[in-house]
């Protein structure tokens, strides 16, 4: 769902598909020998590490092919997307660091707001929405899903 | 690889403030409000959590309703693990187990012992079966015996699981029994299914020869007459409706394997509250509508509490580790 | 005869007022359910069952009731596949390909239409198939052992270049990327911990809805955030269903095939919904070639997966009831609902409790006449949940994401993974390898795996165990005329140019 009228623009993937071929040669290689790790199992003809190298065959030999012939990739993002993309996971990876500990209802509001904001809306909806948002997954996980969240610490209810 | 490093020390601290939090609380006291099943929805330990939390309410042993918490992981050991950082002194909660989770601890697949929980209680008992295709060339449990050591490789035998598991143990428990050197143990084909029924289906479909497991999972097939049972690995041949079905003490071989369900609760609570919630789970297994919900599951109402249980856990984790030095299974 | 007079009565029971509305209220619930990322009919169904309880149902308006939470759950699956290119559980994941590619075009209302005239064929087939076939169907689903269900798994991994109409090395690698992360977490045949690094948290395993919502509604949610100018605009056009029901009929081979393929992928125990849906789409793109724009948003890509995946679910049926054997997630709920209504399917189901079976059967027809006709209406009011600016939709998307992946095991380490997924899936994106053969992978290596160790358990450690059946062999032989036909079809396509 990104935007409707822009047609996402094909690039050439010499750079990407490279450097994606050797992340994953090196995944296969590594995978394949910390495979010889798992102890043969009790009493198994085929033991645990060797369906893991099984696959890591396929996926060294592809990710070989992939450097050797590279295909297309879709435009990186510039640098103030990938801003608002690290502040958005930042921002995502602290909610579940203080999900427990705040409770949901502080969490969720507070993330939810900074959230909208980082999608471009202007502080104002931004805290009604956000406001609105967090009361109603409360109410439709809490009460009518029946799925506890984490309460407020020093609120029982 | 960052992120998750990142995410590791983020749940370190959320874990810590909350171990913080729940020291400077006084610990509620009881009743009873949360059971966690160790497992996925769907399965036994959480059939267990929800059943007894559906009693406890009903007889009105607690106030309000059991809230059940699917904590899956390591065949319980994610709970276990959680219990023993995070709820330790948790007087409200219990956890669901079985010889399963038992037998997991005393081959060390925990991060603990047992002295790490304390034990409730037993509230009852699936037993093991073994069993062959209803077309089997195998009449009694002798014949099947005398192939599996004459020929043990001439025979692929089932269950729900894994090898040096509650059912392989059990059925090399009985081939021991019967004269099996030791040597010889581990050329008996063992297969692995995600329960009683596959294994059972898998029988049927002429894949394996053998199937040993719980009966509750697979006493339709008994009743439909698809399956042939050899022995039962129960002391006493069972209540109505497989009081025929022959035990393997009956055939001469000393052998019981049950598959108990019962619950643990965290090392750190107190004696007040460990009787109080021993004392609630005795009155709702006294209860005539415990005896109904564990019939109509192939369960045999079976009591254990206290420190009688926690002994009888002790001595079964022992017993195991026995066995599985024996078989191989652990050094 | 006995049948019919029994799925007579059955239906008589179905009518009656009080059940009509239940089977209403649990279709629009398991709708709701289904269609939020992350909640699927595992967790519908787990969370009424306390419910039904509560309310002290009789059996059978209990059954009527859950029932139709299933099926609502399998059917609101698609709405979000379509609509925001995030499936919301995993059998809904292939029609995102063709789903939301025509959501983007204005053709979200006939997307949706479609795909519901789909759903309900592919599941009345299957309904009609357990009535007819069940006890034969039984009978040949035990011929699968480990070595046939080995062969399966290897068609469907063959068949993958068919996912995308990208470049078929990149799926080939999706698929072992997946595999391997499939791998992770405790062997449950030896007990050994595979690439955990001492964590428990992945001791059962990566959670394939983790990997699910994290690779599409997190990556989604990246890629908007890509340029956020705009997100004040409602995010999407979304016109009538009604287009939708004619185009259902152009469609009508494609889904008479895909029902059918579906079904069989369900009776087997262990294929499930999820393969179902996946061979019914890779297959009925080969079966079309080139004469289909597959993955640019081809009518025939939503009706394939649709059928497919219903017909599955309803398929999947058979065993449960006639060998207690759930074939997937959500079955193992189902049966473990009847067990707790005192029914316990097996063997005997269909000779000792037969009024239940056939009242069971009649709901399923309710409950999925009930969702075709929802389906005008929920279109109307999806398309108002639309014209919500993205800047609301897509915070609310992620909030959604998070909660319910929270409630399923109540650890922040499972968001922590869906994140990591996210940014996995954002950067799979740009190198344009799909992510739909990951979540295969991750899905279906587990049972793959293991069906080989036990074959080769069973032969001893001889790998000539798997192809000494009938069965496996036609299944391969099958997978290479496939292989062969399309390598063939390319080169003459090459040739004539």
């Amino acid at each position: 769902m990104s935007e409707t009228d822009v047609q996402p623009e094909r690039i050439s993937g010499v750079v990407g598909d490279r450097i994606a071929g050797a992340v994953l040669l090196v995944l296969a290689v590594a995978a394949w020998s910390y495979s010889f790790n798992f102890t043969a199992g009790f009493m198994q003809p085929v033991g645990p590490g060797v369906f893991p190298r099984l696959v890591c065959v396929p996926l060294g030999v592809i990710s070989l092919y992939l450097i050797l012939r590279p295909g297309f990739n879709q435009r990186w993002p510039h640098r103030a997307a990938l801003i608002r993309q690290g502040c958005a996971l930042a921002l995502l990876t602290s909610y579940g660091a203080f999900l427990e500990p705040w409770g949901f209802l502080p969490a969720s509001l507070v993330t939810v707001i900074l959230l909208i904001r980082l999608f471009g809306a202007r502080w104002k909806p931004a805290l009604v929405c956000g406001a609105v948002l967090t009361v109603g997954l409360y109410g439709l996980f809490e009460f009518a899903l029946g799925m506890p969240l984490p309460n407020m610490p020093g609120l029982d209810w | 690889m960052s992120i998750l490093k990142r995410a590791r020390h983020g749940f370190a601290a959320a874990a810590f403030l909350g171990a913080g939090l729940a020291l400077s609380s006084p610990s509620q006291a009881l009743p009873i409000d949360e059971c966690i099943a160790p497992a996925d929805p769907g399965g036994g330990w959480d059939f267990t959590c929800r059943s007894v939390g559906k009693l406890l309410r009903d007889l009105e042993l607690v106030d309000g309703s059991v809230q059940v918490t699917n904590m899956p992981g390591g065949v319980g050991a994610v709970a276990f693990a959680n219990v023993a950082s995070e709820r330790s002194d948790d007087s409200d909660l219990i956890v669901a187990t079985s010889t399963v989770g038992m037998t997991q601890i005393a081959q060390g697949q925990y991060p603990g012992g047992a002295d790490t929980m304390r034990w409730l209680a037993m509230l009852g008992t699936d037993v093991g079966v073994i069993l062959v295709d209803d077309e089997s060339e195998y009449q009694t449990l002798d014949e099947l015996l005398d192939d599996m050591i004459n020929e043990p490789d001439s025979l692929a035998m089932a269950g729900s699981s894994g090898a040096g598991g509650w059912d392989h143990i059990r059925a090399l428990m009985l081939a021991k029994a019967a004269g099996m050197p030791a040597d010889q143990i581990s050329s008996v084909k063992w297969v692995q299914f995600d329960g009683g029924g596959p294994a059972v289906t898998q029988m049927m479909g002429g894949h394996v020869d053998v199937v040993s497991t719980d009966l509750g999972e697979i006493a339709g097939f008994i009743e439909s007459g698809d399956v042939r049972v050899l022995a039962v690995l129960s002391e006493e041949p069972l209540p109505e409706p497989f009081e025929d079905l022959p035990t393997a003490t009956s055939q001469g071989y000393d052998v019981t394997g049950y598959n108990w369900r019962g619950f643990y609760t965290g090392g750190d609570v107190s004696d007040d509250d460990y009787n109080a919630m021993v004392e609630t789970l005795q009155t709702l297994y006294d209860s005539d509508e415990w005896k109904d919900v564990a019939q109509q599951n192939g369960l045999v109402p079976l009591w254990r509490g206290g420190e009688d249980f926690d002994d009888f856990v002790r001595q079964s984790i022992e017993n195991v580790q026995e066995v599985s030095r024996e078989i191989g299974v652990i050094e | 005869m006995d049948t019919l007079a029994f799925l007579a009565q059955g239906f008589a029971v179905a009518v009656e007022p009080q059940h009509l509305f239940l089977a209403l209220v649990g279709c629009a619930l398991g709708t709701l359910i289904g269609s939020l990322p992350g909640l699927g009919p595992v967790n519908g169904v787990a969370l009424m069952i306390p419910l039904t309880f509560n309310f002290g149902l009789a059996p059978t308006a209990a059954l009527i009731l859950l029932v139709s939470i299933y099926y609502g759950c399998m059917y609101g699956g698609r709405i979000s596949s379509i609509l925001l290119n995030i499936p919301g559980d995993e059998p809904a994941m292939m029609t995102t390909l063709d789903g939301h590619p025509m959501a983007r075009q204005g053709l979200g209302g006939k997307a949706l239409g479609l795909s519901g005239v789909a759903s309900f064929v592919g599941a009345t087939v299957a309904t009609i198939g357990l009535t007819l076939f069940a006890p034969l169907l039984v009978g040949v689903a035990i011929q699968f052992g480990p070595a046939e269900y080995f062969a399966l798994f290897m068609l469907a991994f063959a068949t993958i270049g068919g996912v995308t109409s990208g470049s078929l090395s990149k799926s080939f690698i999706a698929a072992c990327l997946g595999l391997l992360l499939g791998t992770v977490g405790l062997d449950s045949v030896s007990s050994v911990p595979r690439y955990t690094f001492g964590w428990f948290e992945i001791y059962d395993g990566i959670d394939f809805i983790v990997a699910l919502v994290g690779l599409f509604a997190i990556s989604e949610c990246l890629l908007f955030l890509e340029d956020t100018r705009h997100s004040d605009k409602p995010t999407l056009k979304l016109g009538s269903a009604l287009p939708g029901m004619r185009s259902a009929w152009q469609c009508r081979s494609t889904i008479t095939r895909s029902s059918f393929i579906g079904f069989i992928a369900g009776v087997l125990p262990g294929a499930g919904a999820a393969l179902g849906s996946f061979l019914s789409y890779t297959l009925e793109k080969r079966w079309l070639g080139r004469h289909g724009k597959f993955g640019q948003g081809d009518p025939r890509g939503v009706a394939a997966p649709e059928a497919g995946n219903n017909a599955a679910a309803g398929g999947a049926l058979i065993p449960m009831l006639s060998l207690g054997i759930p074939g997937s997630g959500t079955t193992a709920i189902l049966l473990a609902m009847l067990l707790s209504m005192n029914i316990t399917p097996g063997p005997l189901l269909f000779e000792d409790q037969p009024e239940m079976v056939w009242g069971l059967v009649a709901a399923l027809f309710i409950g999925n006449v009930m969702l075709l006709l929802l389906n005008i209406p929920l279109v109307g009011l999806f398309a108002r949940v639309l014209r919500a600016p993205g800047w609301f939709l897509m915070p609310m998307v992620v909030m959604v994401a998070f909660v319910g992946i929270y409630s399923l095991s109540n650890s922040a380490f499972d968001l922590y993974m869906m994140l990591a997924f996210g940014v996995l899936g954002y950067i799979l994106r740009k190198l344009e390898i799909p992510t739909v053969p990951v979540v295969l992978g991750l899905l279906l290596g587990g049972q793959m795996e293991y069906n080989l160790r036990r074959a080769m358990s069973i032969s001893s450690g001889d790998w000539d165990i798997l192809w000494s059946s009938g069965i496996s062999v036609g299944i391969y032989a099958f997978a290479a005329t496939l292989i062969v036909a399309g390598l063939l079809f390319n080169w003459l396509v090459k040739q004539s140019r």
